[in-house]
């Protein structure tokens, strides 16, 4: 299962609302990072990634999202992740991970 | 119906090229044996997870060789557990010290038992095994 990436932006609330679905793994990642870092180019803003739809991330994923969390805070921004599922955020968990992104509502398995 | 005692003894072996794009056959194939052992849903998703990660340590190390080789993956299924055992080919030129720090914490933290060595010929090998939750019933 490969992964799928949407991005919109919100000019009211000035931030990129990103859905990915499917799973992140170390043949995809840096396809993940390089998407990511093009939105941030394009408008330097906070982040809101919707992982309702998101099976599987692993390390080399993680370590393209935390490569994006620091773009963003060069600017002062944050970076969103919402409904996550239980099984990923338990990952966030044991990496820390939880500590330095923003984790908003949990999807339901 | 118990179907325990009709998987214990039994070993699967899996030999994949080293590499990414198949990292998620290995995810597959951890997931499906661990349904079959009967192992609950988070048990089944810890040891995919760890499976994956330890090919990714294995296909970043390997990657420095010229020639892209194989690797093998091990699952021993017994009453009690699954240990999986992957072993990378011979691994040339100099050992990098930067290592995927989230991928050791993810797989020690997954499993129950995990040992990284180098073989005396110069692979990787890694252990781990995960052991089946007790339940205790009253």
């Amino acid at each position: 299962m490969d992964y799928n990436c949407r991005a919109n932006f919100d000019a009211d609330k000035k931030a990129w609302r990103v859905a990915i679905s499917g799973e992140i793994d170390i043949y995809n990642s840096q396809t993940l990072k390089d998407s990511l870092g093009k939105l941030i180019a394009e408008h330097a803003v906070d982040i809101y990634l919707d992982c309702e739809k998101l099976e599987y991330i692993d390390s080399t994923g993680l370590g393209a999202l935390v490569a994006m969390l620091k773009k963003v805070r060069q600017f002062g921004g944050n970076f969103h992740l919402v409904n996550v599922k239980a099984s990923i955020l338990k990952i966030f968990k044991i990496t820390d991970l939880d500590k330095v992104f923003v984790i908003e509502g949990e999807a339901h398995e | 119906m118990n179907n325990d005692n009709k998987v214990a003894g039994e070993v699967i072996e899996l030999a994949l090229p080293v590499n990414p794009a198949y990292v998620s056959a290995a995810r597959l194939t951890a997931s499906s044996i661990a349904n079959r052992m009967n192992f609950d849903i988070e048990e089944i998703e810890d040891i995919k997870a760890a499976v994956s990660e330890a090919c990714t340590f294995i296909i970043r190390k390997s990657g420095r060789n010229d020639v892209p080789g194989k690797f093998s993956i091990v699952f021993s299924l017994d009453n009690e557990d699954l240990k999986i055992r992957l072993l990378s080919e011979v691994i040339s030129g100099e050992q990098q010290a930067e290592d995927n720090d989230f991928g050791l914490m993810m797989i020690k933290a997954l499993m129950d038992d995990v040992v990284i060595s180098d073989t005396l010929e110069g692979a990787i090998q890694i252990d781990m095994k995960k052991v089946k939750k007790v339940l205790i019933g009253f």
